[in-house]
C-alpha cells in the first residue's frame, strides 16, 4: 500500500481545487448566525446615520453582498489549496502593506488604505486574513516541533513583519489583534504551555514599566500648542535635547516615547479619549432594560456621540435596544463563534483546526474589545465590531473569515472511507 | 483502504482539549461584557440616563469666511462684511407656540410665517439646526427683534454673519458671479462640507472655484448641564460665541476644544478692475462686450458685458421669469453665439497666406462683386463701387470682401474651418469661467448632420457656401472671447493662448502657428487699417488711431438681414435698432509691456468702424495711461 501524501499535490488527479457541491452540504446554523447579525447591523446602521442620506446604508448592504461571494468562493475551495497558496498571500499582503506607508508618506500623512476607485482598501483587513493562512500554514509543516523553543519563537517572527508595518500606520488596535492571534494559534498548535505562559509574563511586567515611564511625558505643553508649525518644531528639538541629555541607561528613548505618546493621543481624536468613553457610557447606560426604541437614540441622534457609525456603533445598539438587545447580539457572536470553535474541534487534520482557530480569534478579539471600549472597560484604541461597524475592507475581511469557517467542516467526509 | 472505515488524523492528543479551553475563556470574556452591560443598564440605568437627560450637548458651527477676490494690483473684488441675521433653533423653542413666534416675525420683519413654519416642519429630525428668519437685517429690524426677546423666547435670536460683499458694484458683475442659497440636490451631493444654511457661488468665478473659496466650516461643542436655552453671541469681531450663562443663569460649559473653522483660500485674478470699470463705461447705454487679454499669456485683463447688474442687491427679480431682457445675468462675452463679419477675414488672410495659396503680391480684383466662374448669383463687396485691383494688405485695411470670397473658394471649406479651429473659433477656449458656449465653424460633417434628413443636394456642400463663411457671414458665429483669441494669437506672434483669470492657472500656449513672414504682412494690414496713409482712401479702423502707439486692429459688421430686406430702407438711420448690424472691432497693441488683444462687440451698432472701433480707442488708453505705461489704474470703490 503506497504512503497517504499528506501534502496536497496539484498533481493528484483526486485533488479537486474547486467544488461547487460544497455549497449543498454546508453548515445552515453558522450562515444564520451571519444572516442575524448582518441585518441587525443594517438595521442599526440606519438609526446611526439617519439625517445624513442612506448612502452608507446602501454601501454596506453592497459590501455584505459582495462578502458574501466571497465567502461562497472560499468555502468551494479547499482550502488545503489556499494554505498551500499562504507564504503568496503573505509576501502580497506585506507588499500592500508597504505600499501603502510609501503612499502615506508621499501624501505626508498617515493613510491607511489605498484608493481602488469604487472604494477603499484597507491593508491591514487582508493582512490578518493572510497571517491566518501563513501561522496555518507554518505550524501544520512544523508540526509536534513546535514544542522546541525555537520553532515557537520563530512564530513571532512571521506575526512581527506584518505587525510592525501595521504599526507604522500607526494602527495600534488592528496591530494589537495579531499578537492574540498568534498565542492561541500557538496553544492550539500544541506548544508547550510553559513557553506560552513565560511569552504572557515578560509581556505583562512590560505594561508597569511602560506606565512608569509615560506617566508624566507631555510634549504638548502650553507653550507648545500656542505656537505655529515652526514654532512647534523647535519647541519638540529643544525638549528632546533636554530629555536625551537627563535620560538614565533604563529610560526608553525619547523618539519611543513620542510614539506611544501618539498611540495614546492619536491627532484624529480632539476632543479626548476619556471624553469619548464618558460618553459612550452615558449612551449605553441611558439605554436601560428595553431600550429607548428605534430611531429614538437621542444621544446618538443628537450627535453627543463620536464615530457613531464606525467604532461605536455598539453604543448606539445598546441605547435603542437597551440590555435585552445588547445581550442578544453578544449572544450571537457568542454562538457563531463557538460553532466555528466546534468545526475546529471536530477537523480531523491540524491545517483545518488551526485556520478555524484563527479566524474565531480575530473575530472574539474585535467583538470583546470594541464592547468593551463602548462600556467602558478598556481605553480608546479604534477597532471596529464585525457586521455592525460600516467600513467595507473590514466588512469583506470578515466575511472572508467566515468563508474560512465554513470550508473547514467541508473537509471531514474525504477522511471516510 | 475500501472497506477499512477509519478516521485518519495528523493531530495530536490534546487538541479537542485545548479547543475547549480557549472556548470557556471566551465564553468567560463574553460574559464579562454582558455583566458590564447589566451594570451600566440595569444596575446604574437611573444615574446614566439622569446625565443623559440633563446634558444637552450641541455642537455650534464655526462659519469659515469666504475667500476673498482680489484683482491683479490686489484691489479686492468681493469682500466679507458681518451682516446680522435672525435666526430661530427649533429645539430650544416651545413646540406648541411655533405658530404665534412665526406670527410674531412676520409682523416684525415681514417674512412669511406660513413659509417658516414649513422649513420648521421639514427640519424637524434635526431640531437644533438653526433655521435663518432673514437675512442680514437693518438696525431697525434687529432692535426690533430684540425688544420682543420675551414674547419670541430663547429659540430667536441674532447672529452675525459674513456677508459676501463686492466693493465695485456692477463692475464685472457677470464675470465675478454672486451667492445665493444652496439647494437640497447640491447639498446632497456636495456632502459634509456644506449645511442646509450655506450660500454658493452662482455665475463667474463665485461658481467656477466654489469649492476653493468656500473653505471648512469649524465647530464647537457646548455641554449645558441645565435645561435653560444657550445663548449664542457674537464677540466683535462676529466670532460666535456661547453667552457665559444660559437663560436660567446657569453656567454653561463649554467642552474641549473648539475645532477653528479654516477659512476660504483667496483667488488672485488677472484682472485690473480699473480697465474693466473703463470698459463697461464705454459701452454704457449700449449692450455688447468687450474683451481684453494679455497677448503672450492670455491672462484677461477685463471682460465687460452690459447691460450688467449689482450682485449687492436683490437679485430675485433677475431670476424670474419676467427678468428684463436683455438679461444683465448674462455674460455676452463668453455666452452668445455671434456673425463675426469681417473680423473673420484675420484669420482667412492668415490661413491662406500659411497654406501658401496667395502670398503678398497675390493680387485679385473687384468690381464690387463677386460671381462663381464669372457667371451666377453675385456675392456684392460692401463698397459697391469696388476696390479695384488689390493685394491682401489693402484688402484686410479696407476690409475688401471680393478679396477674400476669392481666397475663400481657393483655400476650401476643409482647410478654411481647420484653421479657423486652430485660431481658437468654433471651439471652446478654455477660460476658468463656466457657461461657455462653443460657437459654429461650419464643416462638410455639420451641414450634412444638420440637414439629415434632406435630399442629398441639399446636405452637400457647395462652392457658394464657402463664398459666405468665407467672409464670416452665413453659419459662421464665434464669441467676444474667441475673437479676442484669434488677436492674441496675432498680436503676440503666432502663439494661441488659452485665457485665464485665476493667476495660479498660469499661461498655457500652443505650439506657435503663425510664421513671422505670415505675421508681418497680417500686422502691414491690420496698422493700415488704423493709420491714416498718405493717400487716401482711410483704413476701416481709423477712429481707433492712437498717435506714437503701434496698433493692429479689424472692423467688422456683422450683418443679420438679408440684402433684400435691407433694400426696404431708403437710409441707414431709417433701419430699426434690432435689425442693424453688429459692430465689431478687434485690436492689438504691439510696441508696449505687455501688448494685449482685444475685442470689442456692440449689438446692432452698425458699424464697426464708427461704433466699435472708437471704444478701442478709450479701452487702450485707459489700459495704458497717457504715459503709455500701464498705470496702476484703480476704480472708485463704491463705499465698502
Amino acid at each position: 500500500m503506497p504512503p497517504r501524501r499528506k501534502d496536497m499535490d496539484v498533481r493528484d488527479a483526486s485533488v479537486r481545487i474547486f467544488i461547487l457541491r460544497n455549497l449543498l452540504r454546508v453548515d445552515w446554523m453558522l450562515p444564520i448566525f451571519v444572516v442575524a447579525l448582518a441585518l441587525l447591523g443594517f438595521v442599526t446602521l440606519y438609526s446611526a446615520t439617519q439625517g445624513s442620506g442612506s448612502a452608507l446604508l446602501i454601501r454596506q448592504m453592497m459590501f455584505f453582498g459582495l462578502g458574501s461571494v466571497l465567502a461562497t468562493i472560499i468555502l468551494c475551495t479547499d482550502y488545503r489549496f489556499s494554505v498551500a497558496l499562504a507564504p503568496l498571500f503573505y509576501v502580497g499582503s506585506l507588499a500592500l502593506l508597504a505600499w501603502v506607508l510609501v503612499l502615506a508618506d508621499a501624501r505626508k500623512g498617515s493613510e491607511r488604505w489605498i484608493d481602488l476607485g469604487f472604494f477603499l482598501l484597507q491593508p491591514s483587513e487582508v493582512a490578518k486574513i493572510a497571517l491566518i493562512y501563513a501561522l496555518t500554514w507554518y505550524l501544520s509543516k512544523v508540526g509536534q516541533r513546535i514544542r522546541k523553543l525555537h520553532w515557537f519563537l520563530l512564530t513571532f517572527v512571521i506575526t512581527a513583519l506584518p505587525m510592525a508595518l501595521i504599526l507604522k500606520q500607526p494602527n495600534l488596535g488592528t496591530a494589537a489583534s495579531l499578537a492574540p492571534l498568534t498565542v492561541v494559534m500557538l496553544f492550539v498548535a500544541g506548544c508547550r504551555v510553559r513557553h506560552l505562559l513565560a511569552l504572557i509574563l515578560i509581556g505583562s511586567a512590560l505594561v508597569p514599566y511602560v506606565w512608569f515611564e509615560m506617566k508624566d511625558f507631555n510634549p504638548e505643553t502650553e507653550e507648545y500648542l500656542a505656537a505655529n508649525e515652526r514654532g512647534k518644531r523647535a519647541i519638540l528639538e529643544e525638549m528632546k535635547k533636554a530629555y536625551q541629555e537627563n535620560r538614565d541607561f533604563y529610560d526608553l528613548h525619547w523618539h519611543q516615547k513620542m510614539r506611544i505618546y501618539t498611540f495614546l493621543h492619536p491627532e484624529s481624536d480632539p476632543r479626548g479619549s476619556a471624553w469619548q468613553t464618558v460618553q459612550s457610557k452615558i449612551t449605553v447606560g441611558s439605554g436601560g432594560l428595553k431600550g429607548k426604541g428605534f430611531l429614538k437614540g437621542e444621544m446618538t441622534r443628537l450627535r453627543y456621540l463620536p464615530e457613531h457609525h464606525t467604532d461605536f456603533i455598539f453604543s448606539t445598539l445598546a441605547e435603542e435596544r437597551g440590555f435585552i438587545g445588547a445581550a442578544v447580539v453578544i449572544g450571537l457572536f457568542t454562538a457563531l463563534l463557538l460553532r466555528g470553535l466546534i468545526f475546529a474541534r471536530d477537523c480531523p487534520e491540524m491545517m483545518g483546526t488551526l485556520l478555524a482557530a484563527g479566524v474565531v480569534t480575530i473575530l472574539a478579539f474585535h467583538v470583546f474589545v470594541n464592547i468593551g471600549i463602548t462600556v467602558g472597560l478598556l481605553p480608546v484604541t479604534g477597532l471596529p465590531l464585525p457586521f455592525l461597524s460600516y467600513g467595507g475592507s473590514f466588512y469583506m475581511a470578515t466575511m472572508a473569515g467566515v468563508g474560512i469557517l465554513l470550508s473547514v467542516p467541508m473537509r471531514k467526509r474525504a477522511f471516510i472511507y | 483502504m475500501p472497506g477499512k472505515r477509519r478516521k485518519e488524523t495528523d493531530r495530536y492528543a490534546g487538541v479537542e482539549t485545548r479547543v475547549q479551553v480557549f472556548a470557556v475563556l471566551m465564553t468567560a470574556a463574553f460574559c464579562i461584557l454582558v455583566y458590564q452591560l447589566w451594570q451600566l443598564q440595569v444596575v446604574q440605568q437611573h444615574e446614566f440616563a439622569e446625565k443623559a437627560e440633563s446634558q444637552r450637548m450641541t455642537e455650534k458651527l464655526l462659519k469659515a469666511g469666504r475667500g476673498r477676490i482680489y484683482d491683479r494690483q490686489g484691489a479686492i473684488l468681493a469682500d466679507n462684511r458681518p451682516s446680522v441675521d435672525v435666526v430661530m433653533v427649533p429645539g430650544e423653542c416651545d413646540k406648541e407656540r411655533y405658530g404665534e413666534i412665526a406670527r410674531t416675525l412676520e409682523e416684525l420683519l415681514g417674512v412669511s410665517a406660513s413659509r417658516l413654519l414649513e422649513d420648521v416642519k421639514s427640519l424637524s429630525r434635526t431640531p437644533y439646526q438653526p433655521i435663518t428668519v432673514k437675512r442680514d437685517v437693518s438696525k431697525a429690524d434687529r432692535v426690533r427683534v430684540e425688544e420682543h426677546a420675551y414674547a419670541l423666547g430663547p429659540g430667536v435670536f441674532t447672529v452675525v454673519r459674513p456677508q459676501r460683499y463686492y466693493p465695485y458694484g456692477k463692475v464685472g458683475a457677470q464675470l465675478l458671479g454672486h451667492l445665493s442659497a444652496i439647494t437640497r440636490r447640491e447639498k446632497e451631493s456636495w456632502g459634509e462640507k456644506y449645511t442646509m444654511n450655506d450660500r454658493v457661488g452662482r455665475l463667474g468665478l463665485e461658481a467656477m472655484y466654489e469649492s476653493l473659496l468656500h473653505g471648512r466650516d469649524g465647530s464647537m461643542f457646548v455641554t449645558q448641564y441645565v435645561s435653560g436655552g444657550s445663548v449664542l453671541r457674537s464677540d466683535r469681531y462676529g466670532t460666535p460665541v456661547v453667552a457665559p450663562r444660559d437663560t436660567l443663569g446657569h453656567i454653561i460649559e463649554v467642552e474641549g476644544e473648539r475645532i477653528p473653522p479654516r477659512p476660504g483660500e483667496a483667488l488672485h485674478t488677472t484682472l485690473d478692475i480699473g480697465l474693466q470699470a473703463a470698459c463697461e463705461e464705454a459701452l454704457a447705454g449700449e449692450v455688447g462686450a468687450i474683451v481684453v487679454l494679455e497677448a503672450d499669456t492670455g491672462a484677461v485683463l477685463a471682460m465687460a458685458s452690459t447691460p450688467t447688474f449689482d450682485p449687492n442687491g436683490d437679485l430675485g427679480p433677475l431670476y424670474s421669469p419676467d427678468a428684463p431682457k436683455p438679461n444683465p445675468l448674462f455674460n455676452r462675452a463668453m455666452r452668445e453665439n455671434y456673425p463675426p463679419g469681417s473680423v473673420f477675414k484675420v484669420m482667412m488672410a492668415a490661413a491662406a497666406l500659411e497654406e501658401g495659396i496667395i502670398d503678398e503680391n497675390t493680387r485679385f480684383y473687384c468690381p464690387g462683386f463677386f460671381q462663381i466662374n464669372g457667371k451666377g448669383r453675385r456675392f456684392h463687396c460692401w463698397k459697391h463701387a469696388g476696390h479695384g485691383n488689390i493685394r491682401v494688405v489693402d484688402a484686410l485695411a479696407f476690409s475688401c470682401d471680393v478679396f477674400f470670397y476669392n481666397v475663400g473658394l481657393a483655400l476650401g471649406i476643409d482647410k478654411l474651418s481647420a484653421w479657423a479651429h486652430k485660431m481658437g473659433l468654433g471651439q471652446k477656449t478654455g477660460i476658468d469661467l463656466p457657461g461657455e458656449i462653443t460657437g459654429l465653424i461650419p464643416t462638410r460633417e455639420w451641414k450634412a448632420r444638420l440637414r439629415a434628413d434632406e435630399p442629398v443636394w441639399e446636405r452637400n456642400w457647395y462652392p457658394g457656401d464657402t463664398v459666405n463663411v468665407s467672409i464670416g457671414q452665413g453659419s459662421v458665429s464665434a464669441t467676444p472671447l474667441q475673437a479676442a483669441v484669434m488677436m492674441a494669437c496675432v498680436t503676440n506672434g503666432g502663439w494661441r493662448v488659452r485665457p485665464f483669470l485665476n493667476q495660479d492657472r498660469g499661461p498655457k500656449l500652443s505650439e506657435r502657428i503663425l510664421s513671422d513672414r505670415t505675421l508681418d504682412i497680417i500686422t502691414r494690414g491690420m496698422r493700415k487699417c488704423v493709420e491714416k496713409d498718405d493717400r487716401a482712401p482711410t483704413g476701416t479702423g481709423k477712429a481707433a488711431k492712437i498717435e506714437g502707439m503701434a496698433i493692429l486692429g479689424k472692423t467688422g459688421s456683422a450683418q443679420i438681414m438679408s440684402l433684400d430686406e435691407h433694400k426696404q430702407y431708403a437710409t441707414e438711420e431709417d433701419i430699426p435698432k434690432y435689425k442693424r448690424d453688429h459692430a465689431w472691432f478687434v485690436a492689438g497693441v504691439i510696441d508696449r509691456e505687455p501688448r494685449i488683444a482685444l475685442c470689442i462687440l456692440v449689438e446692432h451698432g452698425h458699424h464697426g468702424s464708427s461704433s466699435a472701433a472708437p471704444l478701442a480707442k478709450k479701452v487702450i488708453r485707459a489700459f495704458y495711461g497717457e504715459t503709455g505705461v500701464p498705470a496702476m489704474t484703480t476704480a472708485r470703490a463704491e463705499g465698502g
